[in-house]
């Protein structure tokens, strides 16, 4: 097929309607030591030793940050385990015995009204930088580095689009915790004394429209509007969404901040209102578990730190198991796909996908072009990979092509006629063009 | 749990688009469908012979080519041809049967359905020499499937009227005693069908409606202009070709004609410029190369500026063939010299997907430029 690929239908859309629910918390909870950006740690606590939820029990060292870790429930720390982590790397994960108390540390406490209304940006932005909030749409980026910008800020955008079909995490986040989403928002205006907020959904999810336009019709929230955005994949790359929310172009190399937009992840958000409200790291996040290859789908809200083992018996487990499984950590056009269900759900895992492997027959590829028609950056994924068939590969014409502004979407080898892997050719490229 | 589930690592995006190469070329085939079976209906016979000829021949030499690309590698080892056998028929896939039954349905809908009395057989030779041309050096010396620089399906067609064109003859199905052949080497569009120096049309015998439903003579696969369309409405639905090639091709195409129309007979008011234009549409393979062959993935640009310049370089080349070459026939040469520029078009200097001014500017530029050849060309010759 010649065509366009806009947007990528969900086969399990009634999940998006369905409550989250509470995931039962199992017996040991594992906290991640590293992480992909962060890759030392140092750990304050010894064996055996009583840490209470939300208790700072270590600093992960990255090159130009620090991160702290929080334990997520109250219990006895028993030592080191290793684990799976979303990167596909087997890393130190810290055990914590949990005793199903939940004792809250003292750190946390709740803020009144007039204590938020004094605080400046950089007050603010210490308190998210002590309880760690991130981004929670998958890229955990440190939001305080985010707010730590100089530059006056005119427009804040939330980002709650999740174009990937499959998840719905901060969908139901968007629905079930909208006061604490709104508060989020008056906070983050505040802090950029900015009057200008504007919450991005997809125009197809009217329920999240007719109930934020009830909300947003309080005095309180003056200055926060609803943005309708297309159906689209991949709408919620950032300079896509921004391009249709505000008509700003952002070029590739450049940071939206330059322009006065900052975006924000809907569900990073309600980590920033729990930090600068309660003092409260994130200690909870909502993962979609789901995938023809699961008996039950589902909707948690998980602890920070349960294994995805747990998680998936919680689902009933696997649906045909003498099949092969695709187990995916992520959206199914973007996350990581793992060797090992040995995973534990850390703040980025925004679903779990267990599909069953489909084997692609490579067909020569007829020059079809939905690849070109479909790239949202408008390069020309045959183009590319048809000179990295080349050997030697001529490294003027991979610079020439530009792969570095690829965004790895996806959209090549989805809409491949010939089911050619053009994505992983493009990485390859990419990396060719970093080279000097 | 059962700890015995088996995960395959695979990088990302780990689902597709419904959607296969096969999938596309039976759409194509489907697509097809009404022409062919209104050429089953216009002549049964030819249009049997020269589907089954052409398709046998294709099949089989991309079967062979097959077996010669897949040999087993020399490693030191002696295999015996029963393994080298066994490793191609492995290779064997079932788009080496599709791909080339969409080449050979359209190479036997083009070619002619008769050849002149007394060289009857000679019109195997045709269709086995052309089709094996076609395929063979059309698509297979470049690599198979996907490499070709030139449509297979015209090349063969060129290669076989080079070769035998003088014995062809074309014929006009529906008339009284059905079938009869006319003198030879004459389509709807003879070779002096504008004679622009005398002002002579040959209109008379044709009307629109009869180009229309196919009651002219020549090619079996041409001349019914109503197959064609529903062939292309079923394949613009399934989105199996790019409507921008045939659209910039057949607007071009309408509009120079639609021009020439204006200078050769504006003086005189005989035959109104769109009367001209569209006879000129209608008659000859405009549509069909403009719906089954230009469309040719493989063989056109990828950026769809690039496919909107190359309809108007078809379209241009259509137009002079048409009004001042020797041929009759200019569709399936502009075809092949559309081919040979489809690289230049796709150069990443300069092509983008994106419609920029630079972008519009080229189809632009080139059809301002030839249409003012072509006003200026018609002008010596009319005053």
């Amino acid at each position: 097929m010649i065509k366009k690929t806009t947007h990528i239908n969900d086969p399990l859309k009634l999940l998006e309607i369905l409550p989250t629910v509470q995931a039962p918390i199992p017996e040991y909870l594992y906290l991640a030591t590293s992480n992909a950006r962060c890759p030392k740690a140092e750990i304050f606590i010894k064996e055996g030793d009583y840490v209470k939820c939300g208790q700072q029990i270590g600093i992960r060292h990255a090159a130009f940050f620090d991160q702290p870790i929080h334990s997520s429930c109250s219990g006895v720390f028993e030592g080191y385990e290793k684990h799976y982590h979303r990167s596909g790397k087997q890393i130190d994960f810290l055990k914590i015995h949990n005793d199903f108390k939940d004792v809250w540390d003292e750190s946390v406490h709740t803020r009144t009204d007039e204590e938020i209304a004094k605080m400046t940006k950089a007050e603010m932005t210490e308190i998210i930088k002590q309880t760690a909030s991130v981004g929670l749409g998958g890229s955990s980026f440190p939001s305080y580095i985010k707010m730590q910008t100089d530059r006056p800020i005119k427009t804040i955008l939330i980002n709650g689009i999740e174009c990937e079909p499959y998840i719905n995490a901060d969908k139901r986040t968007m629905m079930e915790d909208a006061p604490k989403l709104l508060e989020g928002i008056l906070f983050l205006m505040q802090a950029f004394n900015c009057h200008d907020a504007r919450i991005c959904v997809k125009a197809i999810h009217t329920e999240i429209f007719v109930y934020y336009n009830y909300l947003l019709s309080q005095d309180k929230y003056k200055g926060i509007t609803m943005s309708p955005m297309k159906n689209y994949y991949p709408q919620g790359w950032e300079i896509a969404m921004i391009k249709q929310a505000t008509g700003i172009d952002v070029p590739s190399g450049h940071l939206p901040s330059e322009f006065g937009i900052m975006n924000f992840n809907s569900s990073s958000v309600v980590g920033i209102q729990q930090a600068i409200r309660e003092n409260k790291p994130v200690t909870d996040r909502r993962v979609t578990v789901t995938g023809n290859g699961i008996n039950k789908p589902a909707n948690f809200e998980v602890r920070i730190g349960t294994p995805v083992r747990y998680l998936i018996e919680q689902c009933g487990g696997y649906k045909n198991p003498n099949m092969p499984k695709v187990f995916i950590l992520g959206g199914p056009m973007m996350g990581a796909s793992e060797s090992d269900e040995d995973c534990i759900c850390t703040k980025t895992v925004t679903s779990i996908i267990v599909l069953d492997h489909v084997e692609h027959k490579e067909e020569a590829c007829i020059r079809c072009g939905s690849c070109v028609l479909s790239c949202p950056v408008g390069l020309q994924p045959v183009t590319i990979m048809n000179a990295m068939k080349h050997t030697p590969v001529d490294k003027a014409k991979i610079k020439m092509l530009n792969p570095l502004k690829c965004i790895e979407c996806g959209l090549c080898t989805y809409s491949c006629t010939s089911k050619i892997h053009v994505t992983d050719y493009i990485r390859r490229a990419k990396t060719i063009a970093r080279l000097k | 749990m059962d700890s015995k589930v088996q995960f395959i690592k695979e990088s990302a995006p780990h689902i597709r688009r419904k959607d296969s190469l096969n999938r596309m070329m039976m759409d194509v085939v489907i697509g097809l469908l009404p022409v062919v079976i209104f050429a089953f209906i216009a002549a049964p016979l030819a249009a049997l012979r020269n589907l089954l000829v052409s398709i046998a021949t294709m099949e089989l030499a991309e079967f062979i080519f097959v077996l010669i690309m897949n040999r087993i590698p020399y490693d030191g080892k002696k295999y015996t041809f029963k393994d080298h056998w066994k490793n191609a028929i492995s290779k064997y896939r079932l788009s080496n049967v599709t791909v080339p039954l969409v080449s050979a349905i359209i190479y036997a809908l083009i070619m002619p359905s008769y050849m002149e009395a007394g060289y009857e057989y000679l019109m195997y030779v045709a269709l086995i020499v052309g089709a094996v041309f076609g395929l063979a050096i059309g698509k297979l010396v470049f690599g198979g499937t996907g490499n070709n620089i030139f449509n297979p399906a015209a090349v063969g067609m060129v290669f076989a009227k080079a070769c035998f064109g003088s014995h062809y003859v074309y014929f006009q199905p529906f008339v009284s005693d059905g079938g009869q052949i006319v003198s030879a080497g004459a389509t709807s569009l003879g070779s002096d069908f504008v004679d622009i120096a005398s002002k002579s049309f040959l209109t008379d015998n044709y009307s629109l409606m009869d180009l229309l439903l196919g009651r002219i003579p020549g090619l079996m696969g041409e001349i019914c202009k109503v197959a064609i369309i529903v062939g292309f409405i079923y394949m613009f639905i399934r989105h199996t070709i790019d409507w921008r090639i045939s659209a910039s091709y057949v607007g071009t195409f309408f509009i120079m004609m639609l021009i020439a129309g204006l200078i050769v007979h504006g003086a005189d008011n005989s035959i109104s410029p769109f009367y001209f234009a569209t006879y000129h549409l209608l008659s000859g393979g405009v549509l069909f190369a403009a719906v089954y062959m230009a469309t040719d993935p493989v063989t056109s640009p990828i950026t769809r500026p690039g496919r909107v310049l190359y309809g108007v370089i078809l379209a241009v080349c259509t137009t002079f063939i048409r009004l001042f070459g020797s041929l009759p026939e200019g569709v399936v040469y502009s075809i092949l010299i559309g081919n040979m520029l489809t690289s230049v078009i796709d150069y990443p200097k300069w092509s983008s997907n994106k419609f920029s001014w630079k972008n519009i500017l080229w189809p632009v530029g080139v059809f301002v430029f030839f249409t003012l050849i072509l006003v200026w060309s018609l002008c010596v010759e009319v005053l």
